[in-house]
Parts: C-alpha cells; structure tokens; sequence
C-alpha cells in the first residue's frame, strides 16, 4: 500500500504538483431487499481503487483508476496535473489550503456484532418475518431492506499526512404500500426511504425490533385510505423526529454549504440565502434554536474521525441562539473567509474529489416533553416520517409531504389525516420554533442518500434532533 | 478502452466456469471526465476510468448477484464465488422464470451512431478550450458562468449461458452553462453522441440571453396560468411517470396511472409518447442491460394509454418477451424507459407565446418530486428564467415560483407543441418539445 501511495506522490511532485494527497479506499458492501414475501434482491458489492487530488499552476486536478498498483499511481498522478494545468487556462487565482495539523493516525470502529459474521439467511429471515406480519388485506406491495458496508480508507499528502479510517455501517427498515385502486399510501419504520442508518454493526436491526413494529406499519397504511385528507390553512405543527431529520437537512445542512455559498455549486444544486455578509449577525431562527455540525458523535453515520482532506473531526456551531453563526467548509472555502477548517470534505468513493458534505447535522434538545409540545397547540396537527421534499435552489422556499399526521385539538392528538403536507420559507419558520422536545426524544437519523456535486456524489449524513413545534405554519396543498 | 474481443472472450470464459442453472454477466465502464467551472473560472476537474462487473446466478428460482469493480479474471472469479455464496442462501423467488433469452427479432441500427472519436478524444485541454470560451463571453457581459463539459466513453457487454452475447461502446458529451447576473440568472445544456456536434455558441446565447433579460424580476401571486415550457421544464416535469407510471413494476405495484386505463383515452388527443432505443432523437442504446434489444414502446397515441417497458422479471411472468427496457439487475428502479420520446406539433416557440394572451414562460423546473404518485401530482421550482408573457410577448423578468400540478391533468391542457425537440439527457434520454398548457397551478413563490 505504501509504495503505491508514494510512487503517486512523488509523481505528482515530479510533474509540477505544489500539493498532492491520495486516497486508496477498499469497501464491501451487502444488499438485501425482500417484496412481497420473497426476496427481491440480494446483492454483494466490492470496490477498490486510488484517486489522486492535485495543485499544480494553481488550480485543481483530479484523476483516478481502478487499478491498484505502483505504475498505475504513477500515471493516474501525471494525468491529474495534466489535467490541473488544463483548469489553470481559466484561472483568477492561485488555489491556497488553509493551514491544517497534520495528522498520521490508524482509528479502528468498534461494533458489538460484525454484520458480516451474521449469516444471511438470519438476516433475511427478520425481512421476510416482519413481510408475513405486514401481509393484510388492502396491503398490496410490502417491502423490507438491509444495507451493510465495511471499509478501509487511507489516505496520505505531500504535506505528510497518513491516516487509515475503517467505517462500519449498518441500515434497515420496512414499508407497507396499501391501495383501494383509487389511491397509495404508505407507512415505513423506522423511517422512509430505507429505514434507518448508523455507524453500527447488526446489533441496530436487533434494536429496531421489526417484528413488533410491523403490524402497526401495515394497519397504519391501510387505515390512511379512509382517513380524512389533512386540513389547509395556516395552523400550529409538530414534527416528529425522522421528518424533522429532513427539514434540517434540507434547511439547515445544504445551505451552510460554504462551496454553495460562494457559487461552486451553482450549475447543479444552486446556492444558499446564508451569504457571508449574514454569518453572525443573521436571525435564522427563534432563540430557542441551537443547530451543531458534529462529526465526533459516536455511531453517527454523518461522523467519522478524519474528513478526505485529513482535517480531525470536529463539533461547531451553525445557528446559535438562533443567530447563524457557522459553515461547513473545506481548508480552500476556510481560507477564502479566513475561517478554521471544521473538516467537512469527503467523497462518495476513490473515484471522486471529495467536497463539501454535511457531517451530523443536529437540531440540539430542547426542554419540552412531545405532550408539552402538543398540549401547547388549539388546533393544529402532528406530522411524522418524510413522504416527499423539494426546496428552491437557494434554500429558502421549501414543500415537505408527510406520510402520516393526526389532528391537534385544544391540546390533544385526535383523527388520524392523510396526505399532509406544509410549505413555508426558511428561517420564517425557523424563527417560529417555540418548543424542542428534550434529550430523552433526541435520536440522530442516518440519511444515507444525500445528493450532491458534479459528478454527482450520493454521501452518508445524519441529523440528531427531537420533536419539535412551529407556530402559523402553511399546512395543506394537495386538495 | 478493452475491446469487444477481450471482454466478450473473458466474459464466455467467466460464464462457462459457473456452476449455476443460469449465469449472466454485465460489465459496463470506461472513462468518464468532467471539467467544472464556477465563479468564471474552472473550479473542478476530474477524470476516472472504472469498469463495473454484476453477475447474476440463478440455481432454479435462487438468484444472487454480486458486483465488482475493476477488469480481470481474477475480479470476475470473485464476484463468481460471492454470487454462488449469496445464492445458496437465497429463498425462491416465484416469479422468476429466466434470464433473458437471445432475441428472436432485431432491429436494424447502425452501431456506429452510437460512438465519435471526437468525444473519446476530447482531452483536459480540449475540455478546457470550451470552458474558456463560455466563460470568456459570459465575462464580456458581465455575466458569472457555472458550467460543466463532460465526456464519457463506455463498454457496455452482457454474456449469459442462454446465448446471448452484446456489446457496444458508445460516447456521450454534454455541455451546460448557467449564466448569472446579481438578481437573474440563465440556463443552457446540450448532449450528443458528437461533442462537435454541440453548438457552444448556443448554448452561450441562450444562458446569457435569458439572464440579462431576467434582471429585476417582480414578485406576482401564485395561481393558476398559462404556460409555455421550453423542452427543460417539460422534461423535469414529466420525467417523474417514467419511474412512477410508464413500467410494468408500477403497474404491479399499483402506484402507475395506466391502471385499468390500458386502451383509454385519458391524456389530451395531441399527445404520444413512447419510448425508441435506436431513435436517433434520443442518445441511443440498442440493447438493455439484460441483453435485450430494445423494441419501441408507445405509451400513448393520441392520448389513449397503449402499453409500458418490461424487462425479463416482469414479462416473462405475464408471458410475453421483455421490450428490452432492464437496468443493471437488481434494481428496485427496472424497467425504465431510457430513450423516451413525446411527438412535436407543428408551431415554433415563437408562435406558441404569440398566442399567450396572459401566461408564464418557463425555462426550467428544479427539485421536483412526486406529492401524490397515483395522480402523478408533483411539486417544485421555477428555476433560471422565469417571464411574464402579455398580449403575446415576453415582458417582464419574474421571481421563481413553486409549482403542484398533476402530470394526468397538464398533458390534458396542452393546447399547442412546438416541432422542435430537445434532447435533454441525465442518464436516460428524454426527447421533448416545447409545450403550451392551459391552466397550470403555482402554488408558492420566493423570494428572488
């Protein structure tokens, strides 16, 4: 491994490179997903490979290859100055890092019981047990995944950086599909598109308890169809958890982006309403509203211990007190503001330059019970488990679906509504949060498929965050 | 590149050492550049070259699939035994009946139309070259450019043990700039096989056109309009019923609309659709990822639903053969219309906003998604030019909106389509006309 990693510095240096990093990364990966009561797919994924990151005439190349050996880094690092002396053709100035501790260090993750020591017919037995329990008339697609990774990450610079990282993940959840031929609804546990995620072994699919979940998934589901459509007007919320998971990243993770911020992702994702000119002095939300960016949070899928540019992970704030305070950034965005690199840069894979991703991104606990939070509300409704997002390319006008919410009546959870839904700008409603359930509701929600960047890069994040309830909230599109 | 010579003899070797009922290999890969510009300058630029090989192994109704990335017997052995382990500990699955069978029909398509040693050769100076002139002109204006120039060059070959044997190697190049001044911006992409083929100087007057004239857009409140979408709105638009309605697992899975419509007319009379693998409208793949050959598919004709994509699960389940429409197997996504077409009018753009009285001029939708599936209703942005049209002409700049608008209801109030067709390409090709729709629901607005 080491001669690899040195030939393609040292080539790198040899064509022109003023800096070079390397990353090797092996990953294997599982795959189950049952339907219907048999299994759907069952897939084995293994990757492998080195990419090479370069400053040469002062702009950026990256190149990468499969192939893993010494003549292959060689070359793969003189195409990446090649191809950095082409970017220089358009440059405005040179590209500068902030200056960073230089780490060389092996972090090793612990887990209680490595996935891949379970054998798979255990594994796909808990699907296809908690599909059986699902299987009630007016059901019509039940489905089940799991999801396990383990990787080994090195990842070495010219500046004398050498860290090896392995990162365990474990993710499953089920969902129920039912339909009177008119219309779909859905309930998933523990959360949609795929369950929940963690930096854990199996022990998270025995925590989930599926099978005692399941039926409730289903009898949910169905029992949408013939709930009344969710009300519209301008009315008090509470989001529960997992959806809450998603206004955050939506809302609070995108747009703190500091490569958004200063336009490096205006061809694809946009950019963000939190310009420079508004870090500390902006009111982002009510005072009660503390948002974190923490990659040090043990089992978090959004955590790790060194970013792809070797920046030790840390916790900072975004929004304190309400006021925004903070950018998720990279050693090159952190010099431009003359901030300090918080270590947010990662890649999907060896064969993508890593940029700016979201870490953990956390609403912190709040003092309220969820009855407190909804005993405080006349008329309003209770809104849980994400069903559909979207969000303008500047972050602020946001649409969120729900798979399922209860109506709030003088401060009681009455009739199950369908198809709820609720819209608004950004910090107005933010800044119209007035209670945070407490840690005792806290959870951080992996998000597994976070999308991002030219090519586009499908990343691993988190949001650690607990109920909580916003005032004259617009609830309520679809008729 | 490897060659077909070697990946096919590699691929027979690696299939004739399986132990299963039935074995299939896919390798797809080759290199892939982007150069990315922002800010007026070239601020990402990446190249890779990676090769992905699933196997599939079917023993009886047991199937299991392992993917590798990389090229060499050694890897193909790997994702052999991995595949072996994963299938015996697989349950049945009872709908499977085979993998696909050779074709007992194909097409005539000349293989040629799918490669250009333009693209293949376009190095990082070539790539730069374009860069620099979107930028250049975009900075003579005033303008800031975001940008990408991307080229791909990849194999694409599937073996299984029934006989069928494919490949092809097939390029593609897009080039997009996002032209923005402090309050406007505007937006411009093209794809094609050819690189050479696509007009900078186009896609330059279009982005930069689009964002001088939005400049000082006005706020006006959400409600229902008029609408003329440019082929780039319409395209994000609809693109969502290609997963949720146009294939024979939505209509397993109860979500597509074509449900108990199948020979009904349920769109508006001037619209057909269908998808055409070797339609040169389309960037196109004569074959699926199974080993199919792609057949043309009409999803609507004047409006009456017709038929969807299957893939091998999905039709050799019903009994009929598999229209060639099969992703990288398994996939929760196949099949999927890749080559998707909806036929042009007889108006030019010009003409269709000569005939707004009151309406909106959409460039671009963004972050769409789907709010109800079964009703197709979907929500999102207005994005990148956004104009007022009065009496037949453009004449104000207006702050983006947000959009909830059924896709069953719009394409049953298109009034007029233009002839013109652009193919708008992000892994599938989607090739489709502007279009002039009446009463299209905005439900939000922003603040810019």
């Amino acid at each position: 491994m080491r001669d690899i990693i040195e030939s393609a510095l040292l080539s790198a240096k040899r064509a022109g490179a003023t800096y070079a990093d390397v990353r090797i990364l092996e990953r294997e990966v599982e795959e189950i997903s049952t339907k219907n009561g048999s299994v759907d797919a069952l897939k084995r994924s293994f990757t492998k490979g080195l990419g090479v990151r370069v400053i040469a005439n002062g702009a950026w190349g990256f190149a990468s290859s499969f192939r893993l050996t010494a003549d292959e880094a060689e070359k793969v690092a003189e195409e990446a100055v090649l191809i950095a002396k082409a970017s220089s053709l358009t440059k405005i100035e040179d590209v500068s890092l902030a200056e960073v501790e230089i780490f060389q260090d092996t972090v090793h993750q612990k887990v209680e019981i490595d996935p891949f020591s379970v054998p798979i017919s255990e594994k796909i037995s808990v699907l296809l047990e908690s599909d059986k329990i699902m299987n009630i008339p007016g059901v019509i697609v039940r489905k089940g995944n799991m999801y396990f990774s383990k990787e080994w990450k090195t990842f070495a610079s010219t500046e004398g950086a050498y860290i090896e990282q392995e990162r365990i993940v474990s993710g499953a959840g089920i969902s129920a599909i039912a339909t009177n031929g008119k219309e779909l609804q859905i309930r998933s546990y523990p959360s949609s598109f795929g369950g929940d995620y963690q930096r854990k072994g199996f022990e998270l699919v025995k925590s989930a308890d599926f099978l005692k979940n399941a039926e409730r998934v289903a009898k949910e589901a169905v029992a949408l169809l013939s709930a009344k459509p969710c009300p519209s007007g301008i009315m008090d919320i509470v989001l529960g958890g997992s959806q809450l998971a998603l206004q955050v990243h939506e809302s609070a993770g995108h747009p703190t982006e500091l490569d958004r911020v200063l336009g490096e992702e205006a061809s694809f994702a946009g950019m963000s309403f939190l310009t420079p000119d508004k870090l500390g002095k902006f009111r982002y939300g009510s005072d009660i509203v503390n948002i974190t960016a923490d990659a040090t949070i043990p089992e978090a899928l959004g955590g790790f211990a060194y970013d792809d540019e070797g920046v030790k992970a840390k916790r900072i704030y975004l929004v304190k007190n309400g006021i925004f305070v903070g950018y998720l950034n990279s050693r090159e965005t952190a010099k431009k503001l003359k901030l300090e690199p918080m270590g947010a840069m990662r890649a999907q894979s060896w064969s993508f330059m890593p940029i700016i991703r979201m870490t953990s991104i956390n609403l912190e606990p709040g003092d309220k019970t969820l009855d407190e939070l909804i005993a405080g509300i006349d008329r309003g409704i209770y809104m849980d488990t994400n069903k559909s997002w979207s969000i303008d390319q500047n972050r602020l006008n946001f649409q969120f679906g729900t798979e399922i919410g209860w109506e709030i009546k003088n401060g009681k959870i009455q009739d199950m509504v369908k198809n709820p839904t609720y819209t608004g700008i950004t910090y107005e409603f933010w800044r119209s949060c007035d209670g945070i359930a407490n840690k005792d509701f806290w959870h951080v929600w992996g998000v597994p498929n976070c999308g991002k960047g030219e090519p586009q890069q499908v990343m691993q994040v988190s949001h650690g965050v607990s109920p909580a309830r916003f005032r004259n909230v617009k609830v309520g599109v679809l008729k | 590149m490897i060659g077909k010579d070697k990946i096919i003899e590699i691929l027979k070797k690696a299939v004739s050492r399986s132990k299963a009922d039935q074995t299939e290999i896919l390798v797809m890969g080759g290199k892939s550049y982007l150069t990315g510009f922002a800010n007026n300058y070239i601020h990402r630029n990446v190249g890779n070259e990676d090769y992905t090989i699933n196997i599939r192994l079917a023993f009886g109704k047991r199937i299991g699939s392992a993917t590798v990335h990389g090229f060499s017997e050694e890897i193909i052995e790997k994702a052999l035994k991995d595949a072996e382990l994963i299938a015996e500990n697989q349950k049945e699955n009872p709908d499977f009946v085979s993998f696909a069978k050779p074709s007992k029909e194909v097409r005539q398509f000349d293989e040629k139309a799918l490669y250009s040693e333009n693209t293949a050769n376009c190095d990082a100076e070539c790539r730069a070259k374009i860069a620099k002139e979107v930028v250049d002109a975009s900075k003579k204006l005033g303008l800031n450019s975001s940008g990408t120039v991307e080229t791909e060059t990849d194999e694409i070959a599937i073996v299984n043990s029934l006989g069928v044997e494919k490949y092809c190697v097939r390029t593609v190049a897009s080039i997009k700039n996002i032209a923005m001044a402090a309050d406007s911006s505007g937006y411009s992409k093209s794809t094609a096989v050819d690189i050479t083929k696509i007009n900078v100087e186009e896609i330059i007057k279009e982005s930069t056109d689009l964002a001088l004239s939005g400049r000082g857009p006005i706020s006006i409140e959400p409600g229902k309009y008029e609408v003329i979408l440019t082929p780039y709105a319409v395209a994000e638009f609809i693109s969502h019923i290609l997963y949720l309605s146009l294939n024979a697992r939505a209509v397993n899975e109860g979500s597509s609309f074509l449900i108990g419509n199948f020979g009904k007319r349920i769109l508006g009379d001037n619209i057909t659709m269908y998808d055409d693998g070797l339609s040169e409208e389309t960037i196109p793949l004569p074959f699926d990822f199974e080993g199919v050959d792609k057949k043309r598919v009409v999803f609507f004709e004047n409006g009456v639903a017709k038929d969807v994509v299957y893939d091998t699960l999905t039709a050799y389940k019903e009994g009929r053969e598999s229209t060639g429409h099969s992703l990288p197997q398994p996939s929760p996504y196949s099949p999927y219309p890749m080559n998707f077409v909806i036929e042009g009018g007889n108006s030019s753009p010009e003409e269709m906003i000569s005939n707004v009285k009151r309406g909106l001029f959409v460039q671009r939708f963004w972050y769409t998604n789907p709010m109800d599936p079964k009703n197709a209703v979907i929500t999102g942005m207005t994005r990148d030019g956004l104009f007022l049209i009065e009496n037949g002409k453009i004449t104000k700049p207006v702050m983006n909106m947000r959009f909830t608008e059924s896709v069953i209801s719009a394409l049953n109030n298109v009034i007029e389509l233009s002839k013109t067709k652009k193919i708008i390409y992000d892994m599938a090709s989607v090739t489709v006309p502007y279009l002039r729709v009446k009463d299209f629901t905005f439900t939000g607005k922003t603040e810019f």
